[in-house]
């Protein structure tokens, strides 16, 4: 009983009909919240209706709008006792409906740091030597430092492995997710294809040694050769 | 099966090797094996000139004859055709002579490889003819013995191997062979195609592939105890054939009685392979990770197949490891932790556990280097960490989960998304959660098959371009003698452009060989 007490209450306060309809519609939605599109389909009511039944709501305080971070140009509402869901608000790493680069780019930066002090390191070593670092006023989460992380080996600047016990990695418990600095550094190699024009030209599909646009004529190959004279 | 680009430098590599020949090879490409009569009739060129550019073609490994039998006529006769295939990957091997010719050089010295480049440049040679060209090359004072005990050499490394049958005969299969065959490709999901099956009735086994001469007197009586046998089939295939007059001295040339050989380019592949994968690991996990591949690539190297795998045991990693410069130092422990890294699967053994490390997959990681590199380069870092993503993931992923796991915003991501959607770098489906209701989403992956493909035809395209570039900067360089700068800087503009192709070459082999 205790953990549903601890649940918002909806409001037992009589309303008219179109905003006890919406008011329930909405309360049903919780933090999802819900677009003003999809409540006039499941209410039929009309347009006007809904408008001005939303706008006395808001002014009641029974119900509030919110940002959809994946929707922003459209209405989404919410029954005020609701705060709205990682789905809608975009979780941790979003501020006022927009990516918090600055924070997402200082975190990182301190990942690569601790990181590269530590040789190889597990995420909870990461998360506690930033914790210990104090650079922060408010606490990272473990799923945050493993997101930015997740991303860090996407760029290909740090690499996943599987900790040995020994060695490098006598630190750590063997079978354990670890990570360390990449070898080649943040970024692929220089490939085959793109150390020559053609890897990279948009017009290689019209390309054809007899065509207009030929290997004989062009004018990239002539500027990579120094033949442009 | 390769592209058009494919094709397209393929006939410019014959083209520049071989000139008028192309016609026939070129055609083969495009309509697969045809019969003597069929490559006269799609070329319109004299039988004379088709009979000597097929034997061109067979004298350097591009074609391959065998014969099927076919019913002709109303009245259900069965008789023997002789069908040429073309050997596309032959073709192809051309241009990596001098990479051949340096590992042969680097393994066994100076004088193997260039008895290797007599069988480069010639196809296909007796000993005797081999003897001859280096008795020439040495002004007559090449000694047989001396030069057999090279020739040995190059067929024990395996770099030199035996020709396979001049043209094999499909035999029809009977009823009970072709169900108990059908079984075994519904179960196997195995289809062989009737060239592949040729290559397979032509080569010879590995212990005659590989034999080498023991003794020049007893190599004398080897080859007139094949001129014997084949005398014996040939007549007899020779009733059976009827082959048409005009065909008559292509059947007599291609069933020579000598015994001829040539270079076995699967060697040379798997020697290649080993290098990209060494050099994989190299850049990945760092020195000692090479090493230890390394070693225990070359253990492994014996066995005549396309290496796909190396397995062996503790004791045979560290004796390999020791025997590899830098190897000294590296301890059990240290070796254990890189096998570990290298993603060895241990499978244990009555004699002891034997490590089995994946070569498949260190290819893989080359490959998808390459085209990460190349999506870096055109549209970005932020599509490079969204195509990483895709190809890690390796199955559909929605519009939500990519622009969330790459820190991007979702209108930014659908925007690269659908730029590298256009360019086929990515496949995209349309889901529709509930029915009725507006509620799409969309799941996006890479489609490796096809974008490997994709990327292959673009890396002979590009190599096309360069062999092409090449052509004009030399045709330039003979006509700019006397403006001495304009000379300098066409031939630097040359040397870029034969290393560069040098390289699209090991990019081919990347997506097309190993």
């Amino acid at each position: 009983m205790s953990g549903t007490s601890m649940l918002p209450q909806k409001r037992k306060v009589p309303l008219p009909e179109n905003e006890k309809k919406l008011y329930d519609l909405i309360w049903s939605k919780e933090s999802l919240g819900i677009w003003t599109a999809d409540m006039k389909r499941e209410t039929g009511l009309t347009n006007t209706a809904v408008t001005k039944a939303l706008k006395s709501l808001q002014a009641k305080n029974f119900i509030k709008d919110v940002v959809n971070i994946h929707n922003k140009g459209k209405k989404f509402y919410m029954a005020v006792e609701f705060e709205p869901s990682k789905e809608i608000s975009g979780g941790s790493w979003y501020a006022n409906g927009s990516l918090d680069l600055e924070f997402i780019r200082v975190l990182r930066e301190q990942c690569r740091k601790h990181v590269a002090s530590l040789k190889s390191a597990t995420i909870e070593d990461v998360c506690q030597s930033i914790k210990d670092s104090g650079i922060f006023k408010m606490e990272c989460t473990m799923q945050q430092i493993k997101e930015i992380m997740g991303a860090m080996v996407l760029d290909k600047e740090i690499q996943e492995l599987t900790s040995s016990g020994d060695g490098e990695f006598s630190h750590i418990p063997a079978g354990r997710k670890c990570y360390r600095r990449s070898r080649a550094g943040a970024g692929s190699t220089q490939g085959y294809l793109t150390s020559v024009p053609c890897g990279v030209c948009l017009r290689i599909d019209d390309c054809s040694p007899d065509g207009i646009i030929s290997p004989r004529t062009c004018v990239y190959y002539n500027k990579w050769l120094g033949l442009d004279f | 099966m390769v592209g058009q680009q494919g094709i397209n430098y393929a006939v410019c590599l014959m083209s520049t090797h071989f000139g008028d020949v192309v016609a026939v090879c070129e055609c083969l490409i495009r309509h697969g094996s045809l019969s003597f009569l069929e490559v006269v009739r799609f070329t319109e060129l004299p039988q004379g000139q088709v009979k000597n550019s097929l034997l061109v073609l067979i004298q350097h490994n591009c074609v391959q004859a065998f014969s099927v039998p076919k019913t002709v006529g109303m009245g259900g006769i069965t008789k023997p055709v002789t069908l040429y295939m073309i050997l596309f990957d032959n073709i192809i091997h051309r241009m990596r002579f001098s990479k051949f010719c340096l590992i042969v050089k680097e393994h066994l010295g100076h004088q193997c490889a260039e008895f290797l480049e007599g069988f480069l440049q010639h196809g296909r040679l007796t000993f005797e003819l081999l003897f001859d060209r280096a008795s020439g090359l040495t002004e007559g004072k090449a000694t047989r013995n001396d030069v057999l005990a090279k020739f040995n050499e190059l067929v024990h490394a395996q770099y030199v191997e035996r020709c396979p049958k001049g043209e094999p005969f499909l035999e029809p299969k009977s009823d009970e062979e072709v169900s108990s065959i059908r079984k075994r490709i519904k179960s196997s999901g195995d289809t062989r195609t009737i060239e592949q099956e040729a290559i397979i009735a032509a080569a010879p086994l590995d212990a005659d592939r590989f034999s080498g001469i023991i003794s020049l007197t007893l190599n004398t009586e080897e080859v007139m105890k094949d001129v014997n046998n084949t005398l014996e089939t040939s007549a007899g295939s020779k009733r059976k054939h009827e082959v048409l007059e005009a065909d008559e001295d292509m059947q007599n040339a291609i069933n020579t009685t000598e015994v001829l050989w040539r270079v076995n380019y699967e060697k040379f592949v798997r020697c290649l392979k080993k290098k990209a994968c060494v050099a994989n690991v190299r850049s990945r996990l760092g020195l000692d990770a090479a090493i230890v591949l390394e070693a225990m690539i070359d253990a492994n190297d014996h066995q005549n197949i396309a290496m796909n795998s190396v397995t062996l045991s503790m004791n045979s990693i560290i004796e390999g490891v020791r025997g590899k410069p830098g190897g000294i130092s590296l301890t059990l422990e240290r070796v254990r932790a890189i096998l570990n890294q290298l993603g060895s699967e241990l499978c244990p053994e009555e004699s002891g556990a034997l490590y089995t490390i994946g070569l498949k997959g260190i290819i893989e990681n080359c490959q998808n280097d390459e085209v990460e590199s190349l999506v870096l380069n055109k549209y970005g870092k932020e599509a490079y960490r969204i195509f990483r993503m895709l190809i890690l993931a390796d199955r559909l992923i929605a519009m939500d989960q990519i622009s969330d796991n790459t820190f991007l915003e979702k209108k930014e991501a659908q925007k690269i998304l659908c730029k590298l959607w256009k360019d086929d770098y990515v496949e995209m489906e349309k889901v529709n959660l509930n029915a009725g209701v507006r509620a799409e989403v969309f799941l996006w992956k890479v489609n490796k098959k096809f974008l490997w493909e994709h990327v292959l035809n673009d890396i002979f395209h590009t190599a096309l371009n360069i062999s092409k570039k090449i052509s004009q900067v030399t045709e330039e360089c003979q006509v700019s003698k006397s403006d001495e700068e304009k000379d300098k800087r066409l031939k630097r503009a040359r040397r870029i452009l034969e290393s560069t192709l040098l390289k699209m070459d090991d990019a081919i082999m990347l997506f097309h060989d190993f």
